[in-house]
């Protein structure tokens, strides 16, 4: 059984996770944003994960296909389609003609939600490693 | 090469013991993956299969869906505390395991150099 593959399993995790909590920092950054290179105001970013299988290397070498452990990663980062909201500022220079301004339909209090999530979630593989680098350390004891 | 009943049996508890650690591993890795389901193997079933398996390197473990976890709207049913405590066990047996090995051979190794 290969030791040095959990190591790789949660590493992948740590790797999805860390880019949704970019993800996450970017739309709060750009809460207030209306101007991008697309045109219009920012759009929310959203991470979708998949699970991926990982081949085992011993048994790649063996010639088997086996699948044992599911890693994961970004799949993409989709735009959410909400409508931006509009509020009345007539002063301000990105005003539409009744003048309103479209801004990016971001909730603070959603993004912080998924910010802790991912922390959690970053928190919890980082301790996997942990235990995965305890029992590869336990193993090379026996040889001493 | 020297081997031993025990020697043998705790190779195998060895083999079945960081397959489940990969499969929690796993689980946890997918704590946010939209429809992905727990999964773990039935433990003494699989010592029994590793065993009396013929080769070594076409051991490729049964893996179920665990049942009766609670599924979170998104599909998605890791339970955090399972998996942890999971973890933390697994890695106990590891250890234990690991300890029984190292005796075994100081015991094999008091045997030789008895003999001097």
């Amino acid at each position: 059984m290969n030791l040095f593959g959990m190591l790789e399993l949660s590493g992948m995790a740590l790797i999805a996770e860390r880019q949704r909590a970019e993800v996450v920092a970017s739309n709060m950054a750009n809460a207030e944003t209306t101007r991008t290179l697309e045109g219009g105001p920012y759009q929310r970013r959203l991470v979708v994960f998949r699970s991926r299988r990982l081949p085992q290397f011993p048994a790649l070498l063996a010639g088997v296909r086996q699948n044992v452990g599911q890693g994961v990663r970004v799949d993409q980062v989709v735009r959410d389609a909400t409508n931006p909201v509009r509020r009345y500022e007539p002063g301000h220079p990105d005003a539409d003609a009744q003048g309103y301004v479209g801004y990016p339909a971001i909730n603070p209090v959603d993004e912080m939600t998924d910010l802790l999530g991912a922390v959690r979630a970053y928190e919890l593989n980082a301790s996997a490693v942990q235990a995965s680098k305890m029992m590869i350390q336990q193993a090379l004891e026996i040889l001493r | 090469m020297i081997d031993t009943p025990m020697l043998q049996t705790l190779a195998h508890f060895l083999d079945v013991t960081s397959f489940r650690h990969t499969l929690i591993t796993s689980n946890m890795a997918n704590i946010d993956t939209p429809g992905y389901r727990t999964r773990d193997i039935n433990f003494l079933q699989e010592l029994h299969r590793a065993a009396t398996r013929v080769e070594w390197a076409l051991y490729s473990p049964v893996t179920r869906q665990v049942q009766g976890l609670v599924e979170r709207p998104d599909g998605n049913n890791v339970s955090l505390e399972r998996e942890s405590l999971l973890l933390a066990e697994v890695q106990l047996r590891f250890r234990t395991a690991v300890e029984l090995v190292r005796s075994e051979f100081r015991q094999l190794s008091a045997a030789i150099n008895e003999g001097k």
